[in-house]
């Protein structure tokens, strides 16, 4: 699962890792090509996030033209069904996309850590319980399983977020959990066992900071996971229409009739351009950050 | 056997899950739960037809009795009515599932195949222009949203360029009969079936050439080049061949990602399946059919888990009897 141009610095990536905190960075950042291309679409993504609503000519809400209309000077890619402005709609819903994206992430990043670190390092039936719990929720269909909950909770912004974390965690936890229990089995875990540390001292200053790497980069899959769940919730009808994202916009594309009246080139095409810009942003900052952190997942790969 | 007791647990759990999760959705939500037991439209029945659903999920009885008359009710077909279908949820579903099973089965089968060939290739020709190729693809591919890519398909070759239908999965009023309705059949399915191939080819693709590399580092391998067998040969009966052992298990699990991509993608096309059926049900707020929709699609997806299991150990001598 290696990014082309990610496969021949693996070793100079790996004599990098110790303590250069600012290094790292660097080399996850700008280390390969890909990860250059990564930044950048990340980076320009996160402005639009910030500065978006400054930038936007028009509020997304109001009614400021004529419906339909093409792409002009006034109306960069014209207006929609109901004559709202769609440039000012996609730069607004730039923030929508990205923070229930990171938001869903985060939670679900979390619990799924704390579900993992427990799991590897209580063993028995506190493992097996919760083991069995997340393979559960792996198996369910999961964009299905988002719709029925999505539906009964309502569309709002913090339910998208709620409901998409509720759907992500479990991989996070397996993925946590066995990294957990490598750890578990080092000699120094064992030391501190016999030296006296507990349960939580152990997960503290052993378990925790043995899988942050890891949770780190499951975050940012968890991220674009995150962010294309979104869209798609969205789109079928089950975003939040007060605050639209990209999803919802395209939403309204599709039951307006973006296809028969010919403005879907101005109308679809921006946002899922956006959509796929970020997410595969998150895919090669991704990749980057494993190679980076953990150079012998590399192995793996290529 | 050990093993298989493990995992027919395992979807015992699934299916509890799912039935649980349906089962307590409406009841922990606030207000009553006719309203997502009978839709939205609970307002406008008659108090005789509301008597009639009360009695019918013993709404009046403790939370328990509720769930095992729920559970009954499931496991004899008893899925609750639609009011805004007009029918009862388990007809709605049954003539919505063959195009479903249609649409996701042929994508299934057409990104396997394609997965395995380019995923052979690629391996066979490491680090070189097919390699780089597919392997950047299949990132850019797997970036995009599956139902905006459907749309794009739908922009450029229904819209723009006439080739192939806008929506559904038959002319009306087209031919119903022969090959003429084949024919019909296979036009409306081209773009929908593109789309989720498309958006379910990189799992098989990059696990493909995962194992390929692998088999390829193997010392039959080598023995088979060293013995002069032709290339190809090689490739062909001792390479491919053992490489395809894990795609087979990846093959199946894919599906319980094609049934959501499916979801969207029927909502894309109007293609008349089980996706767009929950779309509809979403909509209209039509909690039954939400309901059932979601039910059936785990089914199939732990359907499709024991086919693999059991495919399994038939494909791969070793797992047999190792109860691995």
């Amino acid at each position: 699962m290696s990014a082309p141009g990610v496969v021949i610095p693996s070793t100079a990536a790996g004599t990098r890792l110790p303590r250069r905190r600012g290094g790292t960075l660097v080399s996850v950042c700008f280390g390969t090509p890909s990860a250059v291309v990564g930044t950048v679409l990340l980076a320009s993504i996160v402005f639009v996030a910030l500065f978006g609503t400054v930038i936007a000519p028009y509020d997304p809400r109001e009614v400021v033209a004529r419906p339909y209309l093409a792409p002009s000077a006034a109306h960069w890619l014209g207006t929609n069904d109901i004559g709202q402005d769609i440039f000012s709609e996609v730069l607004w819903g730039t923030r929508v996309s990205l923070l229930i994206g990171l938001i869903a992430a985060t939670a679900a990043i979390l619990v799924g850590t704390l579900v993992g670190v427990v799991a590897s390092l209580a063993g028995g039936w506190a493992d097996q319980v919760l083991m069995r719990f997340t393979d559960v929720v792996l198996t369910l269909p999961f964009l299905p399983l988002a719709i029925v909950l999505a539906a009964f909770l309502g569309p709002s912004f913090w339910n998208t977020a709620l409901v998409i974390a509720l759907v992500i965690w479990a991989r996070p936890a397996r993925v946590v959990r066995s990294q957990g229990l490598s750890i578990c089995s080092r000699t120094y875990v064992e030391a501190a066992h016999a030296l006296g540390g507990g349960f939580v001292h152990v997960l503290r200053h052993h378990v925790v900071p043995g899988v942050i790497p890891l949770a780190l980069s499951q975050f940012i899959l968890a991220t674009s996971g995150a962010i294309l769940t979104e869209a798609s919730l969205a789109f079928l009808g089950l975003g939040d229409p007060i605050q639209k994202s990209w999803g919802t916009i395209l939403y309204y594309a599709q039951a307006r009739g973006a296809f028969l009246n010919g403005t879907w080139p101005w109308w679809v095409l921006p946002p899922g351009l956006l959509i796929s810009a970020t997410v595969l942003g998150f895919a090669l900052v991704g990749r980057s950050l494993e190679g980076v952190l953990m150079p012998r997942l590399r192995q793996h790969g290529s | 056997m050990h093993w298989y007791l493990g995992r027919f647990g395992q979807y015992a759990l699934v299916l509890l899950a799912a039935l649980s999760l349906n089962f307590l959705l409406p009841r922990a939500m606030p207000g009553s739960p006719l309203r997502f037991l009978a839709g939205e439209d609970v307002g406008m029945l008659a108090p005789a037809q509301v008597a009639e659903i009360r009695a019918r999920y013993g709404l009046d009885q403790g939370l328990g009795v509720q769930y095992l008359t729920y559970v009954r009710n499931m496991a004899t077909g008893q899925w609750g009515f639609s009011y805004q279908l007009g029918k009862p949820v388990a007809d709605a579903i049954r003539d919505r599932l063959p195009w479903t099973l249609l649409l996701v089965g042929s994508s299934l089968l057409i990104a396997t195949i394609f997965g395995i060939l380019v995923g052979a290739l690629a391996a066979w020709r490491r680090g070189r222009g097919l390699d780089t190729a597919s392997l950047t693809g299949a990132i850019v591919v797997d970036s995009l949203p599956t139902f905006w890519l459907g749309m794009i398909l739908v922009a450029v070759f229904a819209v723009e360029l006439r080739w192939l239908p806008i929506y559904g999965a038959m002319t009306s009023w087209g031919p119903r009969t022969g090959l003429p309705y084949v024919l019909d059949v296979l036009r409306h399915l081209v773009l929908p079936a593109t789309t989720l191939t498309l958006a379910s080819l990189s799992g098989t693709f990059l696990v493909m050439r995962y194992a390929m590399l692998d088999t390829l580092g193997q010392d039959y391998v080598r023995t088979a080049r060293a013995k002069g067998l032709r290339e190809r040969r090689v490739l062909v009966k001792h390479a491919v061949r053992n490489a395809m052992l894990p795609v087979s298990t990846v093959v199946f699990l894919n599906l319980g990602y094609l049934v959501g991509g499916a979801t969207v993608v029927e909502t894309v096309f109007s293609y008349p399946g089980v996706g767009t059926l929950l779309y509809q049900a979403v909509l209209n707020r039509d909690y039954p059919v939400l309901q059932g929709a979601f039910f059936i699609l785990t089914v199939s997806v732990i359907l499709a888990n024991v086919i693999a299991d059991l495919v399994y150990p038939i494909l791969d001598p070793r797992v047999r009897g190792s109860g691995a």
